[in-house]
């Protein structure tokens, strides 16, 4: 592959060798991002529990503070699956756009394909999604929300999740690696994204500010492939198509992008 | 089929990779317009070589010749600019031995995380990891956390697991020092071991003896190209272009 002719073919099976292999080695960010959880909480009392109870905290006081004129029934429910899902996107987008910088040690050092990285950050979601997971549907019960048969519909959507974040991840780590702006960008962006996603407010009305960022918000949808469900609060076909979209066009865009990028990323990290 | 390693017209420009718009934008117009002309610098221009199954190659020239940048092309982690490189047979490398330790985990684990690393299976690695604790020498401290072991005991454990391999084409930058003299004299032996069991090595130094003792060919890099390639007998290290003086002389 000549540097001269840049051919969108070739990047595409380039990306998709890249993908592949990253998946392959499996054991390695599996081992890796167990690791990585552990080290995190070594040495404190209640480890990894720290995870379920920052969660609960945050939870608690969202729904004790905003209940009042939520316009939402079982707002405490409504509040707990969007904070749940909310975290941990927002935990993926703000270390992703590190992800290689931060991993420089290890291209500069092995051959391990660099989709390795993306999909060790998915593993870690992972663990921690588990813990707040946990705390997350011990909340529901509390609040009298019953396992139904909407929750294998919820797992649905939790999978899309899972399955866009290495996507997402490999995206956001090439322009962060590039371009060390963006990382202020979107740290900035992801803080302001607690108040202007629908987590602990509804839109009353249609042509409120409130509407416009929740149907504009492409977070919007992946909380409600997730609360819709549980929650029972209607129809989701809508949220579905938008997330699988948005999963398919970050998973176009990734390939591209680490094929196109992933020989000059090793130079810039 | 037999193991070789090619390089062919290997070229490496390193070149600042951020995009034009942005340099403008961060470091000013000024910036933006050198970076457009200058090209970037070229690392490696035209190595070419092919080592075949018994070859070992040495790898010398001055501090900034090369070696390094060569190697890791060799390796992998730089792909070349122009040119390319054809592997014929599994490489492993001995360059930054203590990357991807983890100071909480304890030393068995460790060799675990970094033969796993180096792409080993998890049956190749528990079939390995008695003999890579008995040479570490770590005794009952292999099951301690890594960050407790002196720097002396890192460095046993560190080159146990990065030489306990059977490598068909092994690349290696320096000789490894590890640990106190009696051990230094057992990591020598291995490394020489090594260096007679795999099928090509391509080793960087600076220290001549060295270099006589294991290679049968020395490839002279001198500002990143091929200053000379020849065999061991012919080498005489006074030839050697200068640093900075008359660096593309004899081209090989």
């Amino acid at each position: 592959m000549p540097i001269s002719s840049p051919n969108f073919a070739d990047w595409f099976r380039a990306g998709l060798n890249e993908v592949r292999a990253g998946l392959s080695c499996r054991d390695v960010w599996i081992a890796l991002a167990n690791e990585d959880i552990g080290d995190q909480h070594r040495k404190s009392i209640l480890g990894p529990l720290w995870l379920l109870l920052n969660y609960l905290a945050f939870a608690g006081a969202f729904v004790l503070i905003f209940h009042r004129n939520s316009g939402v029934d079982n707002f405490g429910a409504y509040v707990a699956v969007g904070l749940f899902v909310w975290q941990n996107l927002s935990d993926v987008v703000t270390r992703s756009v590190r992800l290689f910088v931060g991993e420089q040690s290890f291209i500069k050092g092995t051959t391990l394909p660099l989709s390795v990285y993306a999909f060790r950050l998915t593993m870690q979601t992972l663990i921690r999604a588990s813990y707040s997971g946990l705390g997350c549907i011990g909340l529901l019960l509390f609040l009298g929300v019953s396992p139904n048969p909407g929750w294998l519909l919820a797992c649905l959507g939790l999978l899309i999740i899972v399955l866009t974040i290495p996507a997402v991840a490999i995206v956001l780590a090439t322009m962060g690696a590039f371009l060390p702006d963006v990382e202020f960008i979107v740290s900035n962006l992801m803080r302001l994204g607690i108040f202007v996603t629908p987590i602990f407010w509804y839109p009353a009305g249609n042509d409120s500010v409130r509407a416009l960022l929740y149907h504009y918000n492409p977070f919007t949808y992946f909380l409600e492939i997730v609360r819709i469900p549980i929650l029972g609060s209607g129809p989701v076909i809508h949220a579905f198509t938008i997330t699988t979209t948005i999963m398919v066009l970050a998973w176009i865009l990734a390939i591209f992008m680490i094929g196109r990028f992933r020989r000059a990323i090793v130079f810039v990290v | 089929m037999m193991t070789y390693l090619e390089a062919k017209d290997v070229s490496l420009i390193y070149r600042v990779a951020v995009p034009r718009f942005y340099v403008g934008l961060r470091d000013g117009q000024r910036a933006r317009n050198e970076r457009m002309r200058s090209g970037g610098v070229e690392a490696l221009h035209n190595v070419s070589f092919r080592l075949e199954a018994g070859d070992r190659l040495g790898l010398v020239g001055h501090n900034g010749a090369g070696k390094t940048t060569l190697l890791k092309v060799l390796y992998g982690i730089y792909e070349p600019t122009g040119g390319e490189v054809v592997r014929n047979g599994r490489v492993d490398a001995l360059f930054n031995i203590n990357l991807g330790f983890r100071r909480n985990a304890t030393g068995r684990r460790n060799i675990v995380l970094r033969g796993l690393i180096n792409g080993w299976s998890p049956a190749r690695i528990e079939a390995r990891i008695d003999e890579i604790i008995a040479f570490s020498e770590l005794g009952d401290f292999i099951d301690m956390p890594f960050g407790t072991y002196s720097q002396g005991m890192a460095a046993r454990l560190a080159f146990s697991v990065a030489t306990t391999l059977d490598p068909e084409i092994l690349l290696m930058d320096e000789w490894i020092g590890a640990g106190d003299a009696s051990f230094q004299k057992k990591a020598s032996a291995r490394i020489e071991n090594l260096t007679k069991t795999a099928g090509i090595v391509v080793l960087a130094s600076h220290n001549e003896k060295l270099i006589r003792r294991v290679c049968n060919k020395v490839l002279i890099l001198s500002h990143g190209e091929v200053a000379d390639y020849l065999p061991i007998a012919e080498w005489r290290p006074d030839d050697q272009p200068a640093t900075g003086v008359g660096g593309r002389s004899a081209a090989g």
